[in-house]
């Protein structure tokens, strides 16, 4: 597996401890880390139910944590409002809702609107952050397109360039290619190293175990709500991990810029279930 | 001679059932109208009946009489009805689903609703035709048209009268086939009518023909108390549509609340004269 | 873009046309000369100035204030609450506004001059009813929730009118009136009593137009934005709530408006951005009302007809028109 060795110099922007969140008095996350600096991709990873989603949304600020400290460029969460956290992170969701009658470049306006005061009008200078929004996410050339008639892979694109029109120097995507065939997902783990690369901080929540350990920088393991892991792919994504988080008889693998997850799908030796 | 008495039994034979038919006992009365009518004819009925949350006025001779509660749509409670086992009931076409439950029920079922001053006589005449007091009726409607002929006499002036119904958000006019419009041009009000007809008697007339045609006088009927009045008249005479009539400027606004417009009462003469006394002032 | 422009100049065209017939015509004959010399202020005789002052100008102004009102309210409630079955109506306003009406009417006729009032009390009474049980409890102020505690509300609400009506039988023809809803003529009396609420209720649209148009893509994306679903969806209700209860309280119980206009401008513009709809469904509803109380004023002059069957004949053909072309 190809552990590049990505330098990332990059400020902390995110630092998340002992974050615990309780939905419907029912305790989801007991205890999680997280940290993200800028031009690093992080990848959140674990088993269904484990939290992961509930973890990147209590840091992002959509879901108040019971416990613990997040802190964005050193700031407190709990003092950041509205406004002033949306120009530090954008959250894309797994599916947005799909609106009929509104354009591409309708819905990447709205994005926009964080740097708008209430009736402002949008300036030149707006407009050409939604053209740069459209361009880094690859969807310019449909751009007057109606959202509803767009693919999976489209669409996630240009939910990302929704997040990208905030100028936030984070992204924070949950399962963007979960509901994505192969080449989709391709494209938008592209897009999204890409913006790694080009120095934004990106959180990514993700179930493909070989995709995380393709793109990411840091891969940090979420298991029965509490943060087991954190650190290089190869690093962390150990066989000896592998059975103890998913219970599953598998390996990493890299070789000539490719990743692979090898798993024992029937395990040998087991009786068979009737 | 045994002809004679033959033919004088088969003429008696006759006669009979006819008077016996005409003379229903147990009547019961469902409008104001009828019932006072009957009480003026001397005919006691065995039940009235009486709307919810209504005003009618009965007269003394009436009291006693058990009251039969009336609703929408059919009017008194049929089981109610039943139980005073009528022969006949003076109905209204207000209760026209009730009447056609009462027809099934086998009885008989006459429905008077006077819209004019003749239509009242007209009426009471039938009245006291069907329970055998044809002569009572006519010596009865004699006096009554000496009284309402008095009651029009030495009419000064014919004064333009608006009479509305209701005062809520959207008045109807009275048409003069309407009671009240019959009445109050007997009185010797010239109705405000926009050149409008309706064989219901009501419109809904543009407040624009209003001020076009400048009333001297505005009557409403709403469906109020007494304590109501000075309030609902209050509102009317301010109400800024009607600021530029002669009615509204010489504060010649009205309101009525008892029946004696909305309904056939069997004091026609004095409606008319309260009419003329306190709103036509002729 | 072309297409939005032109469905806007389609629209004030509309409404220059409704707006000039409701002062020109009625059921007395003005000529155009007079209207426009009493409208300019150069007098003209007693009769013609009380007609076109008094009873047409202040008509044809609540008539584009209360058609805009409900369009908008419509527009926004549909947004909120993100169903194209939304209007006035599901917020209870409908129903509270009605029953206030009905109290007056049949039980306390002499406190008739507080009607306006009375109206819309009871309106905003029932949109709190509304979102008081929509914001307890779990799932707070979610979709679902509005939706069927608006339906219980209006149950609640339409018993009470129903009940009054049967308790006072006599009174009832007055109160139909109002339940069919329509506009009266009665100068500025009404308007004045109830415009600070039209006010308040367009000033909240204003600050809700944008996001309104976040929350059209999902509550996630409205939340990273620095938008709290909940409380936009709130101020949706509140503002929908004043512009309906208000436009109740001087014009009684106009349904249609407030559900088809934000649709037809919808399918004419091919969009759905708020910025759009919004001033495009007051233009409409605005022009719809006018035009459709002057129909109901004239075709048949002198007599006044219900004002709901004219909106249906002028929007519904159009209404029909456009789903068929529309994908």
């Amino acid at each position: 597996m190809e552990a590049a060795a990505r330098s990332e110099a990059g400020a902390a922007l995110l630092e998340a401890s002992a974050v615990a969140v309780e939905i419907g008095g029912t305790p989801i996350l007991h205890s999680a880390d997280l940290r993200l600096r800028a031009g690093e991709l992080v990848a959140v990873v674990g088993p269904n139910g484990a939290g992961k989603s509930t973890l990147v949304r209590a840091v992002s600020g959509l879901q108040r944590p019971s416990a613990g400290a997040v802190r964005w460029s050193g700031l407190d969460l709990d003092g950041l409002r509205g406004r002033d956290l949306a120009r530090r992170r954008a959250f894309v969701p797994q599916r947005m809702q799909v609106p009929a009658g509104v354009d591409v470049r309708e819905a990447v306006t709205v994005g926009r609107s964080s740097h708008l005061r209430p009736l402002r009008r949008l300036t030149g200078a707006d407009r050409a952050g939604v053209e740069r929004a459209m361009e880094r996410a690859r969807v310019t050339r449909f751009a007057g397109r109606s959202l509803t008639t767009l693919s999976g892979g489209e669409l996630q694109r240009v939910q990302i360039a929704i997040g990208l029109a905030q100028e936030a120097p984070v992204l924070i995507a949950d399962e963007p290619t979960s509901q994505l065939d192969l080449g989709a997902t391709i494209a938008v783990a592209g897009l999204l190293r890409e913006l790694a690369d080009d120095g934004l901080g990106v959180l990514l929540v993700v179930h493909d175990l070989a995709l995380a350990a393709a793109v990411a920088d840091t891969v940090v393991v979420v298991s029965a709500g509490r943060t087991v892991a954190d650190g290089a792919p190869a690093r962390v994504l150990t066989p000896r991990r592998l059975t103890d988080v998913w219970g599953a008889d598998a390996h990493l693998t890299g070789r000539a810029g490719r990743t692979a997850l090898h798993v024992a799908w029937l395990p040998r030796g087991d009786v068979r279930a009737p | 001679m045994r002809k004679l008495l033959g033919l004088t039994l088969l003429l008696a034979a006759l006669c009979l059932p006819a008077s016996s038919q005409a003379a229903a006992q147990r009547i019961v009365a469902l409008t104001p109208f009828a019932a006072n009518t009957l009480a003026r004819l001397g005919v006691t009925p065995v039940g009235i009946g009486q709307t919810l949350g209504g005003a009618e006025r009965f007269l003394p001779q009436l009291q006693g009489v058990p009251t039969l509660p009336l609703s929408h749509p059919n009017g008194p409670n049929l089981e109610q009805l039943a139980a005073l086992d009528p022969d006949l009931v003076f109905s209204s076409r207000t209760w026209a689903k009730g009447n056609q439950a009462m027809e099934e029920l086998g009885i008989d079922v006459v429905v008077h609703d006077p819209r004019s001053v003749d239509g009242a006589f007209a009426d009471t005449f039938k009245i006291g035709t069907l329970v055998g007091r044809k002569h009572y009726a006519r010596d009865l409607l004699q006096g009554m048209r000496r009284r309402v002929e008095a009651a029009e006499r030495g009419i000064e002036r014919r004064p333009k009268v608006m009479l509305i119904l209701g005062v809520g958000r959207t008045p109807f006019t009275f048409l003069p086939n309407s009671w009240g419009g019959d009445v109050v041009s007997r009185a010797g009000g010239r109705l405000l009518t926009g050149g409008v007809s309706s064989s219901s008697g009501f419109e809904r007339i543009s407040d624009e023909v209003v001020v076009a045609e400048n009333p001297d006088v505005i009557i409403a009927v709403p469906h109020a108390n007494e304590d109501d009045i000075p309030s609902l008249t209050e509102y009317l005479r301010t109400n800024p549509a009607w600021s530029s009539t002669n009615a509204a400027r010489n504060g010649r606004v009205y309101v009525s609340v008892d029946n004696s417009l909305l309904q056939a009462g069997t004091d026609v003469a004095s409606t008319i004269r309260k009419v003329r006394r306190a709103y036509l002032k002729n | 873009m072309a297409r939005r422009g032109l469905v806007f100049a389609a629209l004030l065209a509309a409404l220059a046309v409704a707006t000039a017939a409701s002062l020109a015509l009625g059921a007395v004959k003005v000529p155009l000369g007079t209207v426009l010399d009493v409208l300019l202020g150069k007098g003209a005789s007693a009769t013609d100035t009380q007609i076109v002052e008094v009873l047409r100008l202040p008509r044809t102004v609540e008539a584009l204030a209360v058609g805009a009102a409900l369009g908008v309210a419509g527009a926004i409630l549909q947004g909120a609450l993100g169903n194209p079955l939304a209007s006035p109506d599901v917020i209870g306003v409908t129903g509270g506004a009605g029953f206030g009406a009905i109290l007056i009417i049949i039980v306390l006729p002499g406190s008739i001059a507080l009607l306006p009032l009375t109206a819309l009390a009871f309106g905003l009474l029932a949109a709190a009813l509304v979102f008081g049980f929509a914001w307890s409890g779990r799932n707070r102020g979610s979709v679902g929730k509005v939706v069927l505690a608006g339906i219980a509300v209006l149950s609640l609400f339409t018993a009470g009118t129903t009940g009054l009506l049967a308790a006072f039988p006599e009174r009832a023809p007055s109160a139909i009136f109002f339940i069919a809803g329509g506009l009266t003529s009665s100068g500025w009396r009404d308007l004045e009593t109830v415009w600070p609420y039209f006010a308040a209720g367009f000033v909240c649209v204003l600050f809700l137009i944008r996001p309104l148009d976040r929350l059209a893509l999902g509550d996630d994306v409205a939340a990273s934005l620095g938008s709290r679903p909940q409380l936009i969806r709130l101020g949706a209700g509140v503002a929908a709530a004043l512009l309906a209860a208000a436009s109740a309280a001087i014009a009684g119980l106009l349904g249609f408006l407030g559900l088809v206009v934000p649709h037809v401008v919808r399918m004419a513009g091919g969009s759905s951005s708020q910025t759009f709809v919004v001033p495009a469904s007051a233009l409409g509803g605005a022009a719809l009302l006018a035009g459709a109380d002057t129909l109901a004023r004239t075709l048949r002059a002198p007599i006044e007809m219900p004002v709901g069957p004219f909106m249906v004949i002028l929007g519904v053909p159009l209404f029909l028109w456009l789903l068929r072309r529309a994908v």
